[in-house]
């Protein structure tokens, strides 16, 4: 592992391990009095900024570093748009986190954050459809079918225990629409999500598997901080929310590092 | 050279990068669709092959570096007998 590699894990873990403390332990000295809530807040903001925009511009790059033509070309780049779309979502978001030490919600940042969307679900679907021309086995069809049968089964037993009270819960209607339906988003991003978790698997203890192993952890992450982040809202447990900044910070940085490595992988 | 030997070289050069497990199946299942049996393989034949592999290489590792990994194979399969 490169030192700058091992430089950016040990960020990643430092920070993650910074926010489950604070989750774990608000009330400790270190973060009553120095990493106050307010201070955290600013951070996570900041963080993610610079994570989402590493992110982006590095997905981009992957794109360039690929030929015309090259079926994965524009998986790349619908993967850089939804990360830009994540990003104006975040930068919108900031300067109410960094000056107010609050976070609005609904805000404008909701439309460019389920923008995102449809950019990460064409991403993977062009992505599957690239790999599956690429002639390399990718798992025969019926496996594909169970996996998306099985998976599709579980989002919707989970979508029903997880939205029954997110759903039924206090707020504006808005706010209850959105607390469905980013949990309802990543649900459909889960199904092309666990199709790739597979292919990765094949790939395991290699150069292409190590890429798709951090890009695929950042978007479950995802899925966990949207869900983690719905739920705590409509229960009205917002002392939980180090928990969501946890979960985005690990996943923007996992798929920041994905495509970090990708670009290596392009470049070598 | 034995098609089950040249898979074995082949799977050893791309294993680093797509993995052990990913490099094996992606080799048969391209003799199976090219008709190689097992027995001999013929230069024709391995160029056919490593062209097919190259171009699944190329998703994804791009045409560049996909062509350095393949010169590797060839090289690598040339060491171990099967050059032209």
């Amino acid at each position: 592992m490169s030192r700058a590699r091992a430089a950016g894990w040990l960020l990643l873990l430092a920070l993650g391990a910074m926010f489950v403390g604070w989750a774990l332990a608000p009330e400790a000295a270190l973060y009553r009095d120095w990493l106050t809530p307010r201070r955290m807040l600013g951070l996570a903001a900041v963080v993610k900024i610079g994570f989402l925009v590493s992110g982006a511009l590095l997905a981009f790059a992957c794109r360039d570093g690929l030929e015309e033509g090259n079926p994965a070309r524009p998986a790349w780049a619908l993967l850089s748009a939804g990360l830009f779309a994540t990003l104006v979502g975040q930068m919108s978001l900031a300067p109410y986190q960094l000056v107010t030490g609050q976070t609005p919600f609904p805000s404008v940042g909701d439309l460019y954050y389920l923008l995102s969307y449809p950019f990460f679900i064409a991403a993977f679907l062009v992505f599957l459809r690239a790999y599956r021309e690429s002639g390399f086995p990718i798992g025969p069809p019926a496996e594909r079918v169970a996996i998306v049968a099985g998976v599709g089964l579980c989002a919707t037993l989970a979508a029903v225990w997880v939205l029954r009270p997110v759903a039924a819960g206090g707020g504006e209607p808005l706010e209850r629409i959105l607390n469905v339906a980013y949990p309802v988003l990543d649900l459909v991003l889960l199904l092309p999500l666990a199709l790739l978790l597979r292919i990765a698997l094949r790939l395991r203890g290699s150069h292409v598997g190590a890429v798709w192993t951090e890009l695929l952890a950042g978007f479950v992450f995802l899925c966990c901080g949207d869900i983690f982040f719905a739920y705590f809202t409509a229960l009205g447990r917002q002392h939980l929310d180090p928990w969501v900044h946890a979960t985005y910070l690990l996943s923007y940085g996992l798929v920041a590092g994905g495509a970090n490595r990708q670009l290596q992988l392009l470049r070598s | 050279m034995l098609r089950s030997e040249a898979v074995k070289v082949m799977v050893k050069v791309l294993a680093p990068y797509i993995g052990d497990t990913m490099a094996r199946s992606a080799a048969d299942a391209h003799c199976q669709k090219l008709g190689i049996a097992d027995g001999s393989l013929g230069p024709e034949q391995l160029d056919l092959l490593l062209a097919k592999i190259g171009s699944g290489l190329n998703i994804f590792l791009g045409r560049d570096k996909s062509a350095v990994v393949v010169g590797e194979v060839r090289r690598a399969l040339a060491d171990a007998g099967a050059g032209r």
